[in-house]
């Protein structure tokens, strides 16, 4: 009986959830943009993006416009599909490092950041008038194993289905942050040898005794779920492969920084690769390491790490890349379509095609030029910032 | 002998007054001598061809970190103006070469946040040296001071007080140390007044002995000298900054340490530059009111790699409202190490992004930082008498994909093409 009411219970709030959310997205809606970037698709002038119940129905020029449609006349922006951040932290009140660290053990899989997810914190809004329309919520960096990541969509103001995966893989953390005086792993090799303790624990993981760690990482040893490797130095990356190798993970390696020394080695894995947020390197040599990266073949997408560095711009990042020497279509795949397909939405997300969900960017100029100001951000169809008018 | 050059440009972005087009500048022993479109160029001068480029005063970041090892010098005394910065300075840095190739020929360094009143800091060029000396363009040129920092990333609101009230009560006691000086300079005055009366009465008494008359008495109540009070180098730069004569640029980021800053600058009568003013945005008018300038900045505080608490509620619009609202803006990049500022002409266009005049965006990185910090008759734009510091651009400098093609500082090529000028070392592909 009580089981029938809380059915009937997520049933009813279900059917509400269903038209509040199809309220908002239901008018047609039709773009009319100096510049569409399709991104899969090369670049329209003078097009048009209709947008029926939250979802692109049709790109293109010279389409018919359908009777009642509410038309956004734009003639002198550009239009491209919302950014999609590859790994941050918004949302979680990060203040100090301590919020989504969770120290007193080192291999903590069965974590999942979503639980600190605050959808009404500050950067978060920040992060959406930059033109962020989803992004990848991870754990922090001082656990080896370090926890369940999560997809959302950022809500502005309109707060419904923005989630999209609650358990989207779990982040591994090879970097020096993860080694810690007082607790296992103290070294580098330690580190490594322990999350191979944990793999193998994992692969021979039997469900009569529970154990809800095993329970994650079993799914990661079968390849079911996905793991995000986080690695910066030649040797760090060299130890992530490994494990790729010997565990056959299906894996994305996230920062990265030295990756252009081994691009070859990740290329023939087939290995994508969410890159650092570009700005934290000064260098001329360190900046110009994504485009050899991307050059030798390995998919790239960007990361921001919001709010660790402040960083609200992820565009910034991919700019920065191009005037380094990343191919500018590559520079706007990794802001889009490559991070979609990394994060495995790439049915959803990434692009401006039909059937697609209708997050949009509208940009006052080229998305590469900095100078660039966002003027409109529409999620599900449904417009979530507008610069304010002057 | 004279060296003329003439860069016979596309586009001159002066700066000071409109771009012209299709425009010559002459450069007569490192100095512009003419810039507009009917110059004329004498015989002999070498000409520089930059038709349809894009020809630009250097740039300049007023946060910059160059030329000082460590990233950010601090001393562990909270009150320490006297020092300056340099005497930390490493000439042969080499990131130098890496953004002197994206335009930049000045660069502010200044002491770090960790003490109340840090130290000097100085304009330099980026030219090649060997000793600082011959970097400088103008040193003293703002007292660098903090207020609300947190250290630890703990907001402590007692160490805050305790900043305000700290920077105070040095220039009440510095104004105290002046008193005393200028009375011992009375009191020594009055004594050498008295010193010399008394010799000129000993000179007519010894006349007077001489005629065989008795001495007057005054030999004995010699008038006693003042007791000279201690010179403190504290207190002597802080003099300079009661007296107008050197800013004090305050480095604040939430708005009750930025009103603070204000109100000393009230209390004191200071010429003060608040430095990277993070929440700004909240008191823009109080700011304008008083005609502070800022170095706002950083723009995108992704410079930093740290989630610094003075950065939580920064707005990437902050130097686009301050300078809507009529207050001068200077960018700063504030990286977290020297090479960072080779990023100031993206930091400009990220202002213009979220919202900032595209002219005041690109003064904001020349020839307002001049302005604040007493450079404007040198450099900051292309004009007659300045110092012909010129960076030809294939394209817009705010176009994040321009490429520099040439740099000059004082009418020397210093950079050209890919290499550095007179170094066998190669700069950029």
């Amino acid at each position: 009986m009580k089981h029938k009411m809380l059915l009937l219970a997520i049933l009813f709030l279900s059917l509400c959830a269903g038209p509040v959310m199809a309220g908002a997205g239901q008018q047609t809606l039709v773009i009319k943009a100096g510049v569409i970037w399709p991104i899969t698709g090369s670049a329209i002038t003078n097009g048009l993006i209709i947008i029926e119940n939250g979802k692109i129905s049709a790109v293109g020029t010279n389409l018919p416009v359908p009777e009642g449609a509410k038309i956004l006349e734009m003639p002198d922006k550009q239009v491209m599909p919302g950014l999609i951040d590859g790994h941050c932290h918004l949302g979680l009140s990060l203040d100090v490092f301590g919020e989504i660290e969770e120290t007193v053990s080192a291999i903590t899989p069965d974590m999942q950041i979503l639980d600190a997810f605050n959808p009404l914190a500050e950067d978060v809004e920040k992060a959406l008038r930059s033109g962020v329309t989803s992004v990848l919520l991870a754990p922090g960096y001082r656990n080896p194993i370090a926890g369940q990541m999560a997809i959302v969509k950022l809500p502005g103001e309109k707060r419904d289905a923005w989630l999209i995966n609650r358990s989207a893989g779990v982040k591994f953390s090879l970097g020096n942050e993860a080694l810690m005086y007082d607790r296992r792993p103290t070294s580098r090799p330690g580190l490594i040898a322990l999350v191979r303790e944990e793999l193998n624990k994992a692969s021979q993981y039997q469900q009569s005794k529970f154990d809800p760690r095993a329970e994650i990482l079993k799914r990661v040893v079968q390849g079911q779920l996905p793991v995000h490797i986080y690695c910066n130095t030649v040797d760090e990356i060299f130890a992530a492969i490994k494990l790729i190798d010997d565990y056959k993970l299906k894996a994305v390696l996230v920062g990265a920084r030295e990756a252009d020394e081994l691009a070859n080695v990740i290329a023939e894995r087939n290995i994508p690769l969410i890159y650092m947020p570009t700005i934290l390197a000064s260098k001329d040599k360190d900046l110009k390491r994504v485009g050899k990266i991307a050059a030798a073949g390995v998919k790239v997408a960007f990361a921001s790490y919001a709010p660790r560095t402040n960083l609200s711009d992820l565009r910034t990042s991919a700019i920065i890349a191009a005037k380094y020497g990343l191919a500018h279509e590559l520079a706007l795949k990794g802001l889009t379509i490559n991070a979609a397909e990394m994060l495995g939405i790439a049915q959803r997300l990434g692009s401006i095609e039909a059937g697609k969900d209708a997050d949009l960017v509208i940009l006052s100029g080229d998305p590469l030029d900095l100078t660039s100001g966002v003027e409109m951000v529409i999620i599900n169809g449904d417009i979530v910032y507008q610069k304010e008018q002057k | 002998m004279r060296e003329l050059i003439a860069i016979r440009a596309g586009s001159i972005l002066t700066i000071s007054g409109d771009v012209i087009e299709n425009g010559t500048i002459l450069i007569e022993d490192g100095k512009m001598k003419a810039v507009g479109q009917e110059v004329v160029v004498p015989d002999g001068a070498r000409i520089i061809d930059a038709k349809g480029k894009y020809v630009a005063p250097g740039l300049i970041d007023a946060q910059s970190r160059l030329y000082v090892i460590d990233g950010e010098l601090n001393e562990s005394r909270a009150i320490a103006p006297e020092l300056d910065i340099l005497d930390a300075v490493d000439p042969f840095i080499k990131e130098r070469q890496e953004v002197l190739a994206q335009g930049v020929t000045a660069a502010c360094i200044a002491p770090g946040n960790r003490g109340l009143l840090g130290g000097l800091g100085a304009v330099l060029k980026m030219r090649r040296a060997k000793t600082s000396k011959e970097m400088v363009l103008r040193t003293n040129v703002a007292v660098k001071g903090a207020i609300g920092i947190s250290h630890s990333n703990e907001s402590s609101s007692l160490t805050r007080l305790e900043n305000y009230s700290s920077i105070r009560e040095a220039l009440l006691e510095t104004q105290t140390y002046m008193q005393q000086k200028r009375k011992y300079g009375q009191e020594l005055a009055e004594y050498e007044k008295k010193k010399a009366e008394k010799k000129e009465q000993a000179k007519s008494d010894d006349q007077q002995a001489d005629k065989g008359e008795p001495a007057s008495r005054g030999a004995k109540d010699k008038p006693a000298r003042p007791a000279k009070p201690r010179t403190n180098p504290t207190y002597e730069v802080l003099a300079r900054v009661l007296g107008k004569e050197i800013p004090l640029q305050i480095e604040a980021h939430r708005p009750d340490d930025i009103l603070n800053a204000l109100r000393l600058a009230d209390e004191f009568d200071l010429c003060l530059i608040l430095d990277k003013c993070t929440e700004g945005y909240k008191v823009a008018d109080q700011i304008a009111r008083r005609k502070i300038p800022v170095i706002a900045g950083p723009i995108s505080t992704s410079f930093l790699d740290m989630p610094a608490l003075e950065y939580r509620n920064h707005d990437a619009r902050n130097a686009a409202i301050l300078s809507k609202k009529g207050v001068k803006v200077a960018i700063g990049v504030a990286g977290w190490d020297g090479a960072s500022s080779k990023f100031i002409a993206l930091a400009a266009a990220m202002a213009v992004a979220n919202g900032m005049d595209r002219h005041a965006a690109l003064r904001a990185i020349t020839l307002t930082p001049a302005e604040i910090f007493g450079v404007a008759e040198r450099i900051g734009s292309l004009e007659v008498g300045k110092d012909a510091d010129v960076v030809i651009f294939n394209g817009h400098p705010l176009d994040a994909f321009s490429q520099v093609e040439m740099v000059l500082i004082e009418g020397k090529i210093v950079y050209e093409g890919s290499r550095e000028a007179g170094s066998q070392q190669k700069v950029a592909q």
